[in-house]
Formats: structure tokens, C-alpha cells, sequence
């Protein structure tokens, strides 16, 4: 199978490298781009545009971060910060926006109430997405 | 230091900038011209100069900013027919229907700017634009006062819909303002910590709303009306013309909240197409429901009931007198829980209107840097909200005292709201003169041609009768008046020693080797 467009959402949880290793070692150089894009969601009592210095440094670190882990692995790729209400839609609209083929998302282990959780993000990308989805859990 | 941030599209001096600009200009209409990509006001990248990813993922579409809009403005009917029935008595519906075709005017007025300037500020960002700093900064001041006086009127409204349930919530003072106070409190205590709300929860109650107000029209057409009862009751209690003229400004309550969808054109997709879309769809329905509704209220109760027993909470006044015990037993409580619902949504959508407004006009410098501090946990503008939140308390207040405390705070509503459309249609009208050529995704049509400018007959009209309203207020209502005055007072002396402040600041030099 060959991609030319992997999207690679990040939030900065331990599974991210990991992550961002499988797309690399899907995508093939110079035919596949990649793209890693961290969504930094804004509470509705703020306006969209509004600038929280904390998250935007945040999201630099990480993407900054995950830059390298695609460079070990030769890869040059994109990174993006969205800035938007609920990360799931944003996530598909940037999907779709940029052509994407597959998506490679990462999951922490996580519980809510004694229970395991994947959160509001994942299964909203995975009902919704326009293309294949990859889940890495670490 | 933090950088200013800038928008992608402006350039820096220099040669190579001209050159580019040149060859994006020369694309953007050969592109323009073959009608494969055309340039929107909604798709500027926002992006600070240090960061260089970073942009804004706008998803709402037609049926989520017309829920938002609908959720305020739907809700005002909940309170709004007991104030207006107040002054207008048997012409209740005669006021709506006046009001009303001010509200189309003012609708259209913020379609035209919204889509022309997709900001979150609203008539604040349209006078900014349309005049300058200081006109922006005293109609978004006067929309704060609004979006104050929703809070409190929203939430005193809530307990007597409850009263159902717990009699004292309806029937005490004392029970019912301790309530709508408990209610700000809570939903300042949320809004600060930051819940995670979706905008299906906005469409879903406003699908509900739809429905049951639908419903109780045509049930109360079927049932309760009766065309020449209904005209006698008109007749016999036709207001006073000072009362009338009173009773059209108190409805112009009815139509406010208009603002919350010119907020969520900023995070909407294609803005220039669908806020027009939203705000048409918008006019339609709620001239369509608040004419049904009001007819069917009088055909229900007499207007001395409305205005007395039924004053705070109408439409419960409406199920409490359907002939057949039946369907009261089953639409008394679901129209109670349905217009809380409804009062809480509008309650809490003033809460975060007013911060998004105050951190908006803190980015443009019309307010000290304090109404936009995010909390370092929970990432939201906690000093803005326990700050009108205390306000509204205030507004409250008088509740535990004064019995006629709810008009009151109707007129207070309408002084603040008049005074935002009141700028909405000054700077389109602005606009048009000063700013001809910019890019109208809508434009108002009907316009008359003065000195080689087109001016929409609309707004002008619209600018003319909110100034009569807004003055018939400020005259007949003196708690709206000082109060009123008082608020914009305060605002502009904040806004005099703020701005000093900054030109003293600017101009300090800076140390030599900087």
C-alpha cells in the first residue's frame, strides 16, 4: 500500500514517537508527506483567535519534539498548530483540507472511572474519518 | 517581549515585498476572474509573527450559528411578552409586530457587517472599523451592559418556570432572586473551571425549543383561539398612546441577542455566506413563532393577567389555561423544564458573550489588559467572568426588595441592546461612505444614492427608530437611565485613564543600547 499523504495528530502523550515512527515507516521517501498537527482547543468563553502563550508554547515543544523523531528517521515533514474548539472536527477538516490518506493517531492507556477510556477524539475521528486510521497505543 | 501579532497578507517594506504583492494580486484576480477562487474576509490566516504554525479550524455551519442565535433570542420570548404586556396591554402583539420589523432591519444591518467583518466583537468590531477606537470601545461597552442585564434577566426568570415544581420559587421574592442568584453563581463557577460544551448541545435544545413552541401554537390555535374574543380583548384593552410607544420600546426586548451569532462568525466556516444565511433563516422563524405565540397568550389569558399572575413567566401562563386537563397535566411540566433549559442556555451564553467581548476588545487595547488574563490551569478569562458575573449580582439585587424590579431590568435590557444596534446601523452606514469599495459578501439591498454613495434605506431607518426608542426609554424610565448612564460613565472614565496610561507608557523613551 502506498500513501502520498499521512496526517499524524500529536497532543504530546508518550505514545507520540512511536507514532510518528510507524507513518515513517509507512511513507516512502519523496512520494509520501507527512504532516504532524497538535490542536490546541480554545474554551468557549474565549474568541477563537484568542493567543494563550502557554498552550502555543506547548504545542511548539512538541512538534519541535516530534520534528526529531521524524529526522532520525530521515524524514522532512510538516507540522502545524490549529487552533479550534473541539479537536475531533478540527482534526478531519485539516484531514480533508489537506488530502490526507491515511491518519496514524497515538492513544494513551487511560481510565475513567476504573474503566478504559479513548476519550471524546479518538472515537470521533474514527467514525468520521475520510480515510483509513491507524491507532497506536503504547 | 511579547510580539505584535499580524495577519498573513501584510507585507513588510522592501523591493521583494512590493514584487510579491504584485504577483498575489495579479493571481488572486486571474483566479477571481475564472471563478475558481475568490477572496473572503473569513479566510484570513491569523498567525503571531514568532509562531509560525498556527491556525484557526472554523467548522460551524448554517443549523449551528442559527442554534446559537436562536437559543438567545428564542429566549427572550420566555420573559419578554410579560414585560411588554406591562405597557401594552391588549396591544401586546400589535408592539411584537412593530418591534419586529426593526428587527429585520437590524438583522439585516448585522448580516451586512458580520459578513463584511467576521470578528468576535460584534457592533463593537462594525464601530471600530466604521468610525474608530473610541466609538468601538463605547458600543462594545453598551453591548456589555446587554450582555449583563441577559444574565440577570434570564436567570430571574428561571425560579417562577420552576414554581411548578417548588410554589415559593414563583411566589417569593426572597426564594426566587436567592435562586437566580444561586444559578449566576453556579454557572460562573462552570464557566471558570471551563466546561467542555459541543455545539450539538446548542442545536439539539434549540431543535427542542423549535418544536415546542411550534407545538404549543399550533395546539393553542386549535383550542384556544377565537377571532372575535381575541379582537374584543384587543379593543377593550388598548393601551394609552404614551403606552403603546412605551410598549413597542420594551419589545424590542423580544428580538435582542441578535449579537451571539455575529460572535460565531469568527469560528464559522464561510462566514460571508452563511451568518446571512443563519440571520435570515433567524428573522423568519422568530417573526413567524413570537406572532403565534403572542396571539395565542392573549387568547389564553386576559392582558391584566399576562401582566400581573403571568408577568414573569408567560408561556407557562399559556399551558396553565389550555381547556382540556389532559394536555395541561402533560405540557405545564414540560414547558417549565423546557423554558429553564432554555433560560439556563441563554443565562450561560451571556456569561461567555460578555468574556469573549471583553477579551476581544482587550486585544484591540479599548480595555485594560485584566478582562483578557486567562487562568493558568483552567485557560479561561476568570477575572472577566467573576467580574460580570458580580455585576449581575447587582442587577439582581433590588429583587429582594422591589416588586416591579422585573421591568425594571427589561428597560435596563433594552437601554444597552438599542444603544449596540444603534452602532450596528451607524457604522454600516459608515462604512458605505467611508469604506465604499471593501469586499461585501452581503450587501443590503433598497439603497438610496447620496454623493456618489449607496446607502441602505434600512439602516438608516433602523438608526432613526432605535434613537427614538433608546430616547422614549432614557425619558420614561429612570431606574434604565441612571443606572444606564452610570454604567457607560464608568466605562468611559476606565477608558480615558487606561488610554492615558498607554500614551504615557508609549511614549516614555527607551533606554540607549535597547
Amino acid at each position: 500500500m502506498e500513501y502520498k499523504r499521512i496526517l499524524v495528530p500529536t497532543g504530546g502523550g508518550d505514545a507520540d514517537e512511536e507514532a510518528m515512527q510507524l507513518a515513517c515507516r509507512l511513507a516512502k521517501k519523496g512520494k509520501t508527506k507527512i504532516l504532524a498537527v497538535y490542536v490546541i482547543t480554545i474554551k468557549r468563553a474565549l474568541p477563537l483567535d484568542a493567543e494563550i502563550e502557554a498552550e502555543i508554547k506547548e504545542a511548539e515543544l512538541v512538534l519541535d519534539h516530534i520534528e526529531e523523531v521524524a529526522e532520525n528517521e530521515e524524514f522532512e515533514i510538516d507540522t502545524d498548530v490549529l487552533q479550534a474548539r473541539e479537536a475531533g472536527p478540527a482534526l478531519l477538516d485539516e484531514a480533508v483540507e489537506r488530502g490526507a490518506d491515511l491518519i496514524v493517531m497515538s492513544i494513551s492507556y487511560k481510565r475513567h472511572f476504573g474503566q478504559f477510556s479513548l476519550g471524546d477524539v479518538v472515537p470521533y475521528v474514527l467514525k468520521n474519518a475520510p480515510c483509513p486510521v491507524i491507532l497506536y497505543r503504547k | 517581549m511579547p510580539i505584535a501579532p499580524r495577519r498573513l497578507g501584510a507585507f513588510d517594506g522592501g523591493v521583494k515585498a512590493v514584487y510579491n504583492k504584485f504577483w498575489l494580486l495579479k493571481w488572486r484576480t486571474i483566479l477571481a476572474t475564472r471563478e475558481i477562487w475568490r477572496p473572503k474576509p473569513g479566510n484570513n490566516i491569523f498567525r503571531p509573527r514568532r509562531i509560525k504554525r498556527f491556525r484557526l479550524r472554523r467548522i460551524l455551519g448554517v443549523a449551528a450559528v442559527f442554534s446559537a442565535g436562536y437559543g438567545n433570542v428564542g429566549s427572550s420570548i420566555y420573559y419578554a411578552l410579560g414585560i411588554v404586556a406591562l405597557a401594552a396591554l391588549g396591544a401586546t402583539p400589535v408592539a411584537l409586530g412593530a418591534a419586529g420589523v426593526l428587527f429585520i432591519f437590524t438583522a439585516l444591518a448585522y448580516a451586512e457587517g458580520t459578513a463584511a467583518i467576521p470578528e468576535a466583537g460584534g457592533s463593537a468590531s462594525f464601530a471600530r472599523h466604521g468610525f474608530n477606537d473610541y466609538v468601538g470601545f463605547v458600543a462594545g461597552w453598551a453591548l456589555m451592559l446587554s450582555y449583563i442585564v441577559t444574565i440577570s434577566i434570564s436567570a430571574y426568570t428561571i425560579p417562577p418556570y420552576l414554581g411548578l415544581f417548588w410554589e415559593p420559587l414563583k411566589s417569593s421574592p426572597l426564594v426566587s432572586t436567592a435562586a437566580s442568584m444561586g444559578i449566576v453563581f453556579s454557572l460562573m463557577v462552570i464557566n471558570v473551571i471551563g466546561i467542555k460544551e459541543t455545539s450539538f448541545l446548542n442545536v439539539g435544545a434549540a431543535v427542542v425549543d423549535i418544536i415546542t413552541q411550534v407545538s404549543l401554537v399550533v395546539i393553542g390555535f386549535l383550542l384556544l383561539f377565537n377571532g372575535p374574543a381575541l379582537l374584543h380583548s384587543i379593543v377593550s384593552n388598548w393601551p394609552t398612546p404614551g403606552n403603546l410607544v412605551m410598549g413597542i420600546a420594551l419589545a424590542s426586548l423580544a428580538y435582542t441577542g441578535i449579537e451571539t451569532m455575529s460572535q460565531m462568525a469568527e469560528e464559522t466556516r464561510r462566514p460571508e455566506k452563511k451568518v446571512p444565511r443563519a440571520l435570515i433563516l433567524l428573522i423568519v422563524t422568530v417573526l413567524v413563532l413570537f406572532a403565534g405565540i403572542s396571539i395565542v397568550t392573549l387568547c389564553a389569558m386576559s392582558p391584566q393577567a399576562l401582566a400581573t399572575e403571568w408577568a414573569r413567566d408567560p408561556v407557562a401562563g399559556i399551558a396553565a389555561n389550555l381547556p382540556l386537563p389532559v394536555l395541561r397535566e402533560i405540557l405545564q411540566p414540560l414547558i417549565a423544564g423546557l423554558a429553564a433549559t432554555i433560560l439556563l442556555i441563554a443565562t450561560n451564553a451571556g456569561l461567555i458573550g460578555i468574556s469573549r467581548l471583553a477579551f476581544s476588545l482587550g486585544t484591540y487595547n479599548l480595555v485594560p489588559a485584566v478582562f483578557k488574563r486567562v487562568h493558568h490551569r483552567f485557560k479561561t478569562p476568570y477575572i472577566s467572568i467573576i467580574g460580570f458575573s458580580l455585576v449581575a449580582f447587582l442587577i439582581l439585587l433590588p429583587g429582594f426588595f422591589v416588586p416591579n424590579v422585573f421591568e425594571e431590568m427589561g428597560a435596563l435590557y433594552v437601554f444597552g441592546s438599542l444603544l449596540a444596534f444603534m452602532f450596528a446601523h451607524a457604522s454600516i452606514i459608515s462604512l458605505r461612505i467611508r469604506k465604499p469599495d471593501m469586499p461585501r459578501p452581503f450587501k443590503i439591498g433598497g439603497n438610496i444614492r447620496v454623493k456618489g454613495r449607496d446607502l441602505p434605506l434600512t439602516s438608516i431607518i433602523g438608526l432613526l427608530a432605535t434613537i427614538s426608542i433608546w430616547v422614549v426609554i432614557l425619558v420614561t424610565q429612570p431606574y434604565s437611565r441612571w443606572v444606564g448612564l452610570a454604567w457607560m460613565i464608568v466605562g468611559l472614565v476606565i477608558y480615558y485613564f487606561f488610554r492615558r496610561r498607554q500614551r504615557l507608557r508609549q511614549s516614555i523613551p527607551e533606554p540607549p543600547g535597547l
